[in-house]
């Protein structure tokens, strides 16, 4: 598996990998860690504890000015954005996948027709349209969100997906498998998928990189759904009451650091595997 | 410019000595005017194609813009009636031209558009026009983008040239990992932190706006600094980044050439290094990047959105989000439109003068 020597060989990979999978593993333990810090209360009820309190042995964070336990709420915030990021990165990949092997195997017409339509959707501005396209349905929940965020993500997994194609398609054993008449259907199938593992995962932790970074844009402006409280949501709420105006600086730093993290996780994971498979990248970058 | 000598210009009018072997001489022999011709016929095709795109997208949107404009009518004492009457609605509907079938509607718009550059009333100031908000709103966008995309764009090139150049130095490494910690996050991230530290903590500089509100807009001395430190955070937010990502990408750029052929030779043949730096590597650095300026643009004014809302600062990005929020859809279809011509119509005057400084250019295809 090429999983195991990418980790051995890989320490940019190493390091993105443990620190996603740290904060993969903190957001299954939410439930646990939030009923272990504050018991039976809903993070989100207003006035559970006294407003604003400085971090102590209760509240390690501190509390808000709504009275709530700051920690907790970063805690149920984290797996909203990792859910939507990561579910938005699938989709983005599924699609850019058939539309990056579509193009790449075909090739001709199809294959410029394609490319002219990705090319669009990267130079064009996107995120205008992801703006109002998330103010006009409020109420969306992880999924439909992450499918809004993932129409404008798959461009770049499209890229990746199609230039590896390419290259595959013109390698001797598919040219054999070609020339004895092997259906389309078996070449991609047996020949060309398995070889693309990688580079799908490297599309994959793009997209999620890009739709993060939507994803968080427009709920730290507030322009996210309201129903759910994610990481991007606590900063704009944060900023909204002028948390460091008032010295409470860590209610809006925790956040933040988190962000950072998911950010150079993922980064760094797409950024090792890419190295690793394109050793041409080394040094370069 | 900083690589010395002009590159030599293509005679575009002889194409003698420039087609290649190979290439067919129907009726349009001459390589550069049939590049001209298809990059113009795909900038018309784009643009047709985004445009419609954004078109649907709006019709397509859940919620109906007349209901906004009547609950909007309502929050100013405008129109008491909470009863919407069939007058009121076909007469707003006529207004906004929301009448007739969606392909009416359509080409309605594109007339409009096209012959008037009308996009109708807005709903944010009605009856003000959407397209007076946005002529009002564009300056202080270009004005943001243009700077931070030029001396980001600049400033990275001439950095990485450095950092490629000097690779195997301590502090070359130090800058590249500086630059690689900043690619990795949005621009409206460093534009919080910034926010955070400058205006909120130390109060060194103003946190929203573009110039202080107690002063008219005039050509003063005073009021340009004024607007000049309103500007500082909201374009530095986004220069960091871009200097941090177009370092990188010169970068990579130069190690390639580094190994090239013609490079040693020219050093075998005495060619001072200063001169291999200015002449040879750094020329064939920043011309791709011109190309990348392109392509890279369309990130920028999606970032630039943000940053203009974090900062409130009175741009397109900011007019956008405040007609968003109150389903104003004229205003907000008027700034997707113009920022998707913005773009595109740049990347075509890109790649019209590319074959004029880059020889290698119009024979791609």
């Amino acid at each position: 598996m090429f999983l195991t020597r990418l980790y051995r060989e890989s320490g940019k990979f190493r390091t993105g990998l443990l620190i996603t999978l740290g904060l993969i593993v903190l957001a299954l333990l939410s439930p646990i860690l939030v009923q272990w810090r504050i018991g039976d209360v809903d993070p989100l009820k207003a006035g559970a504890f006294p407003i604003f309190a400085d971090p102590d042995g209760t509240h390690w964070l501190g509390t808000d000015r709504f009275g709530r336990d700051v920690l907790s709420l970063v805690l149920i915030a984290l797996p909203v954005s990792l859910t939507v990021a990561f579910l938005a990165g699938i989709i983005s990949t599924f699609i850019g996948v058939v539309i990056g092997f579509v193009s790449g195997y075909k090739g001709g017409k199809v294959d410029s027709v394609l490319r002219t339509i990705t090319d669009m959707f990267i130079v064009i501005p996107t995120l205008p349209l992801v703006i109002i396209l998330a103010a006009n349905t409020r109420s969306l929940g992880s999924v439909r969100l992450a499918m809004v965020l993932a129409f404008f993500s798959w461009p770049v997994a499209a890229r990746v997906i199609r230039s590896q194609v390419m290259s595959l398609r013109e390698r001797p054993y598919v040219e054999l498998a070609e020339l004895s008449d092997q259906p389309d259907r078996e070449i991609i199938f047996g020949e060309i998928l398995p070889n693309m593992a990688p580079f799908v995962a490297i599309g994959f932790a793009q997209a999620s990189v890009g739709s993060a970074f939507a994803l968080v844009g427009l709920t730290v402006l507030g322009l996210g759904p309201s129903s759910q409280m994610d990481l991007g949501r606590l900063i704009s709420e944060a900023l909204g009451y002028g948390v460091i105006s008032l010295g409470k600086e860590i209610i809006f730093i925790a956040p933040v650091v988190l962000l950072i993290l998911l950010f150079y996780g993922l980064a760094l994971i797409s950024q090792g595997m890419e190295e690793f498979f394109n050793p041409r990248l080394k040094g370069s970058a | 410019m900083v690589a010395g000598n002009p590159a030599p210009a293509v005679p575009a009018n002889d194409p003698q000595d420039t087609t290649p072997v190979g290439v067919k001489r129907g009726k349009l022999g001459n390589p550069t005017l049939r590049y001209i011709l298809r990059r113009l016929g795909l900038y018309l095709i784009t643009l047709w194609g985004s445009l419609s795109a954004s078109f649907l997208f709006f019709r397509m949107l859940p919620g109906d813009p007349i209901s906004g404009i009547i609950s909007q009518l309502q929050t100013r004492g405008q129109y008491t009636s909470f009863e919407r009457s069939e007058d009121m609605v076909e007469h707003y509907q006529r207004e906004f031209g929301l009448h007739g079938s969606l392909f009416e509607q359509y080409v309605r718009y594109f007339q409009r558009v096209l012959t008037d550059f009308d996009f109708g009333p807005s709903v944010l100031s009605y009856p003000t026009p959407a397209t007076d908000l946005i002529l009002r709103a564009l300056p202080w966008t270009i004005y943001l983008i243009g700077v931070s995309t030029i001396v980001g764009w600049f400033l990275g090139i001439v950095l990485g040239t450095l950092v490629g150049w000097k690779r195997r130095t301590k502090w070359a490494e130090w800058i590249t990992n500086g630059a690689l910690g900043l690619s990795h996050l949005p621009a409206y991230f460093v534009a919080l932190i910034l926010l955070i530290f400058f205006a909120y903590r130390f109060r060194l500089l103003p946190s929203n706006g573009a110039y202080d509100s107690s002063m008219n807009p005039s050509w003063s001395l005073e009021f340009g600094v004024s607007v000049v430190r309103y500007s500082v955070l909201p374009i530095l937010a986004t220069i960091v980044v871009a200097i941090a990502n177009w370092m990188l990408s010169t970068r990579a750029l130069v190690v390639s050439i580094l190994g090239e052929d013609f490079l040693t030779f020219a050093n075998a043949k005495g060619v001072t290094p200063r001169r291999l730096l200015t002449n040879y590597v750094m020329r064939n650095a920043w011309l791709p990047q011109i190309a990348a300026l392109g392509m890279a643009l369309g990130g920028v004014v999606s970032g630039n959105v943000l940053i203009e809302r974090l900062f409130r600062y009175p741009g397109v990005g900011n007019l956008l989000v405040d007609s968003v929020i109150i389903k104003d859809v004229n205003t907000a279809m008027a700034v997707v439109t113009l920022l998707i011509v913005m773009v595109l119509t740049f990347n075509l005057i890109i790649d019209l003068i590319m074959p004029l400084i880059d020889p290698r250019v119009k024979f791609e295809s």
